[in-house]
Parts: C-alpha cells; structure tokens; sequence
C-alpha cells in the first residue's frame, strides 16, 4: 500500500465534484457591429462592459468612435480603454492620445497607462507634460508610460524632470528610468543603461530598493568586462549595496565574476561571508572550488558548513579531496555536512573514494564507506560490502548487513545465504537473516526463490537453520509450506519450535491443517503448545474471511486447556465479526478464569455486527450475551462499554 | 525559539539597522501580511512558528478578515502590536521596517500586489496562481529583476518530499527519456467563465469593505457580499478556471519533471469538452504534457505523472510513496531527495525555502520566471479553450503564432489607479 486511508477520502470526493461550474459563457457572443451598436444604445452599464470586453477581442477600428465617447465616462472609461489597449489598429493610438486633454483623474492616468502598455512612441512628448501634473496617480503613471515607451526622448524627459520631481512621485520616476534602462539593455546598448543606471545610483535616496536596483542594473549592464562597481559594491560596509551586489552576481556566471567573489572574502564581515559563499555554491562556477575548500578546512564554523554545501552544489568530482579531508572532522555538524555532500556528488572519482574508504583498514573508514555507499545507492560495491559484512568490528559487520539488505538484488542471494548459513553468533545471524528477507522480497515472485533457501537447510546449524525457516515463512509458496512442514519434524527442538512458529506466521490459511495436526499429535508436548498457540493465531488474520477463522476457533477450542490458550482463542474470536463467534465465547463467561476476555470479546463482536449491514437481523440474539457479559465482567469500563452496545441491540431489535 | 507566550522575541527590525529590505543571515525578517483570509492563515501558521521571522501588521480591505489576522498574531506573540491597514498603498509607502510580505488575496491581485511590494522594496510570497494573464506574469518577473527582489509563489508541492521525487527521478534518465507528463486540473468548475454579474447590493462602508480596492485592477461591478467570501470563483474577471485552480500548482510541477522550466508549450490541441480535460499540449522538443481532470493517472488533488520508455511515475496529495512502474524505483527515494536537498541547498519546506533565500539573495524554487513560464502554459490552454481553437505559441516572444485574437487575450486593461 502506497496511499493513506485519507486518499480514498479525497478519492471520494473527487468523483463527487465533478460539476461543471455554474453558468459559463462564450468569451464572444456578438459580431463587432452589433457590439458597437449595444455601446451606441441606451444600454445597461453591464450590456456596454459586456461589449467592451468582446471588443476586447473582436473589435476593429469602427469601434474607435464610440470606445473613445466613452473614455472620460466615470463608470465605462475603463472598458473604453480595455477595448482599445488591446486593439491592433494603430488608429487606436492616435485617438487615445487625442483624448487625453479632455480627461482628468483616474480617467487620465487610465488612458496614459493605455497608451505606455501600446508603446505608442508618438505619445511621448503629450504624456511628458503630466509629469508635473498635481495629482500624483496621473504624474506617476506618466514616468512609468515614458519608462515603457522608452527611447531617447522618453529618457530626456525623465531625466530632466528627476531632479525636482517630489518624494510621493519619486518611485514612478525611478521605475520609469529603469523600464528605459532595460530597454536599452535589450537591444544591446550598455553603456546607454549604464548611464541611466548609475544616474540613479548616484542620486541621493532613501529608497533602498532604487539604489539596489540601480546598483544591480549598473553591475550587469557593465557585464564582465568591467567588475571593478561589483568588486567595490561587495567590499561595502552598507548591506544594501552588498545585497544588490550579490544579486546582481547571479545574472553574471563569468569566471571574472567568481574571481571579485574569491577576492571579497577575506574582507568581509561573517555574515556576509556566509552570502557570499552561498553565491558561490549557486552560481555553480568551479572556479570557486579550491577558495571553498580552503574555507571548508579552515573557515569559521558557519563558513565552513556553508563551504561544504556550496561545493556540493557545484557538484564537480574536483572538490572529493577537500570534502575527503573534512570527513574525519572533530565537529559532528561538519563531518556530517562533509559526508551528505559527498555523498551527492555525481562521479565515478567519488565512486573511487568510496571504494577505498570501505576497503579501508580502520572501522571508521569502512563505516564512513558503508554509509556513502548506502547514500549514493552504489550496488558495485556489493562484494566490498561482503567483505564487509565479515570484518573483526560488529559494528561494521551490523552497517554491511543492512546495505546488503538495502542493495543486494535477488540474484546475489548466494553469497548472502553463505554469511548467513555461517554466522557465529546471534547478532550476525538476526542481522543476515534481515538482509536475507528484504533481498528475497524483491524477487518476483518473491517464492521464486525458495529453492535457492531450502538448498541450504541440510548444512545449517539449528540456529541458522531456523532462521532460514523464518526466511521461508516470509515469502511462502508451496515449497516452503513444504520445507516448513518438514523441519516441523526435525530431531532438534530448536529449529521444530522454529518450523511451528513459522507456519503460524503463514500469510494464508494453508498452513492450518498442519499446526491442527500437531496441535494434536505431536509427540512432544511443548511442540503441541506452540502449534495451539500458531493455530489459533491464524485465526487473528483479519485479511482471511470470516468462515475459515471460525472453523479454526472452533477447533480450537477443543483443545484449548490452558487459561493462556483459552485467552488467545477469546483474542481471536473478538475479531471475528460474525454471529457464530457468541456461542463459541459463551462457555468462557462463566469461567473465572476467561470471563474478562470473554466478556471483552463478546462486546467486540456485537459491537461490529451492531455497526454491520445486518444489525436488525441479528441485534435480538445480542440481547443476552450483553447483559451477561456486563454482569460477568469487574472491568468497569467493559461493563459500561458493554451496557452501551446493550442498549444499542435493544433498541435496533425494537425492544 | 518558536514563539509563543513565553516567547516574545527581542526584534530589532533591519530598518533600524539602516537595512530595510535587506535581512543578513543572522538577522530577524519582519513580515507583514496582504489579503489573509482561509488559506492565507495557514501559510501564516506555517511560517510564524520560524524562529528568524516576526509578523508585525497587516493589510486587507475587509475589517473582520485583518481584526482577526491581529487576534491571531497579538495572540500568538501575547502582546497587541500587530498594526492592521486597510490600504495597500499606504501600508506598502510607510511600512519601510518590513522586509517581506505574504499575499494571499483573491487571484486578481496577486500579480499586482507582488509587483507594488517588490517595487516598495520588499521581498514576496505570493499565492498561487502567480497571475491572471500572461503579460502580468512577464509584469512581476521583470519587476522582481528590477529591484533584486525575492520572489516564491504558494506553489508549495515544489517543496515536498513525493512531489520532488518524482521530478527528479523524471529528470534522472531512470524512467528513459520522458515523453509525457500529465497534469491535474480541477475537478470543479469549467474553461469556459461566468460573465455575469451577481445582482447589486449596497455598498458598506469604506472601513468594513473597500469595495474599490477589493475590485483593484479588475472592470468595476456592482458590490455583493458573495464574491467577498469565495464565490469571486468561476468569474472571469476574477479567476483563471479549472485549468489555473490546481494547473497553477501541477503545470510547474509537470515542466518541473520534464525540465522545462524555462519555457512554455508550443502547440495547443482544443478538446470539445467544457473544461480542457485530455488537451495535449506540446513543447518544442516533442514532450507532450496533458491536461487531466479525473483520477485516472493518480488518486488525490494536484496529481501528476511522467512517462517514459522505461516506466512511470504518478503522485497526488495523500500519497505516502509516489505510485511507480517498478518499485525498484521507489528504492532510491532517499537518495533521489537527499541528493536534491543537498545539491541545491533547498529545504523541503516552501516557506522555509523562501526565508533562506531572503537572506542570501538566491532565487526560490518557485521564482517569478519559473512562475511567469508555467502559468503562461495555464494562461494559453485557457485560451486555447475560450476560442475554441488550436494554438501556437512563441514562448521567447511570449505571443501567440498568426493568431491576433489570443494575442489580445495576453493582456486585460487595468483599472487605473491599479496598475503596475
């Protein structure tokens, strides 16, 4: 299972939504001539925005005249204008700009905005006269239409009115030089934007963001060619520049870049190393690889974690030596951060280190290796972690099984059963016995392999030998039942304990007639209390119907001597749901020894068929087995729990 | 410390510092807030708990929405400093202690409000969808290279564990060259929008409902308090369909996958349906992506899926594991993020994200380009949809091919005095 129970939940409501929203319509439902007639009509405010917005899309020049009637109208001016911005016919310019001596407020900065969203250069010298017009959202949309027109002449303007222009309209005239700084930028004339740029930088301000957009825009309209703004702006003591330096960095991956970057460093405060660093991890130059190593060794601890995470980022096999050198590190915080970037660093000169590091002659070598190999999903390193897997440190031993595990394929099963079959010793043998069940796992089918487990059972030792067995019991099939049923047989206790538990962990049902048999005849009589045990456990699959879990309590239950087997039996039989469990648990209420889980049982079992599609049906004959185990139990809480369900039954039985 | 009563933190705002707009690493971010309502909170209590982030106001035209942003937040701190505003410009022109915002308004002004904060010199997460039409999209992304702003939208699948997996490993060749990646569109509403208007109600005073600025950029219509609380939805002038409602979301995560990023699609096939479920959209290099509305590649909201020639992977909210052709595949799930996290120094947290590049000046994973080339894709298949036609596009142009009618429907007129 791959989703949560959540999903079937969300599954649900999808199916459920899907409606088609309420009252969708054409984008266009009228020729541009009836259009024009609704604009002409003594229409509705919403039948005119209705045509506005369809002329948006359809209309042509004959739609001018009445769009442009409209354009002073407090309530349409903004659907004239959303007409005509996006109209094709350059009449649309020419009768905007006619219009706009007659507009005042909203409707003027409205139909500016038009024009600058139009790139009508022909408006330039009309909408420059608002610059200085009294109302700001006029004034402003005026420096932000020369900024988008742009163009000389445009830029003249702007700049001319920059030096008197108020605090409330200063930030519009910025944005206008900067729209017209980017233009020139575009179509290749630098040093025209660098003018604007730095005529910006230069001039006082208290709005940081125009001087980090100015600084920004100066350092990449100078490109590489000329870093000595850059090389100045990220020595500056005032974060603002140093800000918009390092952002300006990303848009430049020039090694001439890199190399301001590596000369900074040393200058600069920790915090501002730590940006710098982090710069130099993104813009992914290698260049900066040998400066980061450096750092990476003997750096501050923040610049020393940053360094190995920017390496890592840049991701060349040429920053393996620094990473390898940190690896050992006393501070666990940079041996770690060594190792994950390590570990992500594509190659096969890191594949290499790894390789060397597990064939390593200290433990901590080899862990490291084991680790890195788990990380970079290495599967070539299989028979290193074999080798591994034998070394004189448990710890080492304990981290390649469970690499092994992780990464071993179904095909290198043999060598696996050969450490297995061979461990000495109970962590060993737990460990192999884990690997040897996920590698088995991943087999298609997973019972495809069963013979490759059951080769080996006649050389094991009864300790392995059971856990091989237990191997088998994971992936089932029939040649395992078959190899289980066997060992259940054997001379040695151990591995027959091993084999019964086993068939007691069976996925299916098949394993029953098996553990009934020797629940019942096997010689020994511990072997027949384990199979009891195993068989009634059987019955606890919830997975399996109802019916086949009931015959096996009921066998059960023949047998069931012992107050603790008596206990398991209740156990199971409280999860089966079906009416049939009641009288296989009624005997048990009056016997002191079992009325808890008697009672405990019975509740449960009405309780779910109380909830069930047939809760009429059965609820009368629930009566009974209710109250009694409410009178039984001297758990509180069961009896309340019980007088609940009780009175539940009672009430679906109509009583 | 994560806040709390017991935890009033000692803020020195960068504006004291003379650094407004510019938090160093070591430093605490002031975040103030923008249209909060439903989902806007959870982002909130999604980054309050951040030990280097302090909320301090908030604006919204609707009273009750920002008083209880305030009641959250003076509650969350123990004190009543939360300063709420009604006006954006305002709050935008004096709050110069702020470093960043989180927006959360209705779709309509997402693009405009990211745009004015970022030129206000503050730094921005956005909920999605990034814009309402292409040209605000190339608007906000230009805006944020203009002032060496910090931009994410609430695109927050980018940032998740299953999400970024399956991305990576589309990404990775282990699927084979992919071919095709699907992606989820809202299994609500359809392509086609409501032109009408709700009928008209008296407008309520300025100070409970700036009915104005509530509109923003947006045509002006009668006020009614339904479109306040939601039902703004399915509108044209206020919503971009059932392709932009979840398309906002998983077209960046299907381009993610196909790393494509960095551009749109080329081609648009009209499927004669109400809401664009199975259009093929194509790329200039042949990967197709295609609009899905069932749950027949994946079980969950904002699904998505890439096929290759040598299997396939499939994710949707509530998986625990994406769904794989082989699950050798999910194998490598570990290494697949770790190795993500720690070769591009992304947390897997959205807000998270956002904070780290706040202070370092690295662009977020959904940065307003990236933003600006996926929901042009959403922009163009609704158009595809509303002219019932197939469509070319130029996505270095950023116009459509020989088609005047979808070229106009780049952009929408704004209402003045919002614009950008």
């Amino acid at each position: 299972m791959t989703k949560t129970i959540s999903l079937l939940i969300i599954t649900s409501a999808l199916g459920a939504t899907l409606v088609v929203g309420q009252n969708p319509t054409p984008l266009v439902n009228k020729a541009p001539a009836e259009l024009i007639a609704v604009l002409q009509s003594q229409a509705s405010h919403k039948d005119k925005a209705d045509a506005c917005r369809e002329l948006a899309v359809v209309g042509n020049k004959d739609a001018i005249p009445a769009l442009v009637s409209l354009l002073a109208d407090e309530k349409l001016s903004h659907m004239a204008r959303y007409a005509l911005e996006t109209m094709p016919d350059p009449a649309s310019d020419a009768a905007l700009r006619d219009a706009l001596p007659r507009l005042k407020g909203r409707q003027l900065a409205g139909v500016i905005t038009t024009l600058s969203v139009r790139r009508d250069a022909k408006s330039v010298a009309v909408v420059a006269r608002f610059l200085t017009d009294g109302e700001p959202d006029v004034a402003q949309a005026a420096a932000r239409a020369l900024g988008s027109i742009g163009g000389s002449e445009a830029v003249k303007f702007l700049l001319a009115a920059l030096p008197n222009v108020s605090s409330q309209n200063e930030l519009a005239f910025a944005e206008g030089l900067f729209r017209c700084a980017e233009a020139e930028l575009k179509a290749g004339r630098n040093s025209r934007a660098v003018a604007m740029y730095d005529a910006l930088r230069q001039r006082p301000t208290k709005l940081h963001q125009v001087r980090a957009g100015a600084l920004r825009g100066a350092i990449v309209a100078r490109g590489k060619g000329d870093t000595a703004l850059l090389r100045d702006s990220i020595a500056s003591a005032d974060y603002i520049v140093f800000a918009a330096a390092v952002r300006a960095s990303f848009e430049l991956p020039d090694v001439e870049v890199t190399r301001v970057l590596i000369d900074a460093l040393p200058q600069l405060s920790a915090d501002n190393q730590i940006v710098v660093l982090k710069s130099m991890g993104r813009r992914g130059d290698a260049a900066a690889l040998p400066t980061l190593a450096e750092i990476a060794k003997t750096g501050q601890k923040q610049a020393r974690l940053t360094a190995i995470q920017a390496m890592a980022e840049i991701g060349k096999p040429a920053s393996v030596q620094a990473l390898a050198a940190v690896l050992g590190d006393g501070d666990r915080e940079i041996a770690q951060a060594a190792q994950e970037s390590l570990a992500s660093v594509p190659g096969p000169e890191v594949d290499q280190f790894v390789m060397e590091k597990l064939d390593g002659s200290s433990a901590a070598d080899r862990m490291t290796g084991i680790e890195l190999v788990g990380r970079r999903r290495m599967t070539s390193a299989f028979p290193a972690l074999l080798k591994s897997a034998t070394h004189t440190d448990a710890q080492v031993r304990r981290a390649a099984f469970r690499r092994l595990g992780e990464l071993a394929q179904p095909a290198q099963l043999p060598g696996l059963l050969d450490l297995l079959v061979g461990a000495g010793n109970s962590g060993d043998l737990s460990a192999a016995e884990q690997t040897v069940t996920a590698v088995c796992a991943r087999a298609t089918p997973p019972e495809s392999v069963a013979g490759r487990i059951t080769e080996r059972l006649g050389q094991a030792q009864p300790g392995n030998k059971s856990a091989l067995l237990r191997v088998l019991a994971s992936i089932g099939g029939s040649d395992a039942l078959r190899a289980l049923r066997s060992a259940s047989k054997d001379s040695n206790t151990e591995v027959r304990a091993a084999a019964i538990r086993s068939l007691g962990s069976w996925k299916t049902l098949d394993a029953a007639p098996d553990l009934l048999d020797l629940a019942r005849n096997a010689p020994d009589a511990a072997d027949r209390a384990v199979a009891l045990s195993s068989y009634i456990g059987l019955a606890n699959n919830s997975d399996m119907p109802a019916e086949p879990r009931l015959a096996i309590c009921r066998q059960a239950a023949t047998l069931a001597q012992r107050a603790g087997d008596k206990k398991l039996l209740l156990g199971a039989l409280g999860s089966v749901a079906a009416p049939e469990s009641i009288p296989i648990i009624m005997p048990y209420l009056q016997d002191a020894a079992t009325k808890e889980e008697a009672s405990a049982a019975a509740v449960s079992v009405a309780d779910a068929l109380l909830k069930g599609p047939n809760a009429a049906g059965v609820a009368a004959d629930l009566i009974e087995p209710l109250r009694k185990a409410a009178e039984m139990t001297s758990n509180a809480d069961l009896s309340r729990r019980a007088k609940t369900v009780l009175k539940q039954a009672e009430a679906k039985a109509g009583k | 410390m994560a806040g709390g009563l017991a935890a009033v933190p000692c803020v020195i705002p960068a504006s004291v510092l003379g650094r407004n707009g510019a938090v160093p690493p070591s430093e605490k971010i002031i975040l103030g807030g923008i249209g909060i309502g439903g989902r806007g909170t959870g982002v909130l209590q999604w980054m309050m708990p951040e030990a280097d982030v302090q909320f301090v106001a908030v604006c919204d035209p609707q009273k009750a929405r920002r008083e209880a942003v305030k009641r959250l937040v003076d509650n969350r701190y123990g004190n009543s400093d939360c300063k709420v505003y009604h006006d954006i410009r305002e709050f935008l022109a004096t709050r110069t202690d702020i470093d960043a915002v989180l927006s959360t308004t209705g779709d309509r002004w997402h693009a405009l409000a990211a745009a004015w904060a970022m030129r206000s010199g503050k730094d921005i997460y956005s909920e999605k969808p990034s814009a309402m039409t292409i040209a605000e999209g190339r608007a906000v992304a230009d805006t944020a290279r203009r002032y060496s702003r910090i931009y994410q939208t609430g695109t927050q699948r980018l940032s998740e564990a299953n999400f970024v997996f399956a991305i990576e490993l589309a990404k990775s060749g282990r699927l084979g060259k992919v071919h095709t990646a699907y992606a989820h569109i809202a299994p609500w509403d359809a392509a086609e929008m409501r032109h009408d208007w709700l009928p008209g109600e008296p407008e309520p005073p300025k100070d409970e409902v700036d009915w104005d600025q509530w509109l923003g950029p947006c045509p002006w219509r009668p006020y009614n308090p339904q479109y306040t609380r939601g039902g703004w939805r399915g509108h044209y002038d206020f919503h971009t369909s059932c392709i932009g409602e979840w398309g906002a979301h998983t077209f960046a995560q299907a381009q993610a996958g196909l790393d494509m990023l960095d551009t749109s699609p080329v081609e648009y096939e009209y499927v004669n349906n109400p809401t664009g479920d199975g259009m093929v959209t194509r790329f200039a290099n042949g990967a197709k992506m295609i609009l899905s509305r069932g749950d027949k590649y994946w079980h969950g909201s904002c699904g998505m899926r890439f096929d290759g020639p040598e299997g396939w992977v499939s994710v949707a909210d509530g998986y625990s594991r994406p769904e794989v052709s082989s699950p050798a595949l999910l194998d490598e799930f570990n290494k697949i993020v770790g190795d993500y996290t720690t070769r591009t120094q992304r947390p897997m947290s959205h807000v998270r994200d956002l904070f780290n590049c706040i202070k370092s000046r690295r662009s977020t994973v959904a940065n307003a380009d990236v933003m600006h080339h996926t929901m042009s894709t959403v922009h163009a298949a609704n158009i595809c949809m509303w002219l019932k036609r197939n469509l070319k596009y130029d996505p270095v142009k950023e116009e459509f091919v020989n088609d005047a009618e979808a070229n106009r429907l780049r952009a929408r007129a704004m209402r003045a005095p919002y614009a950008f």
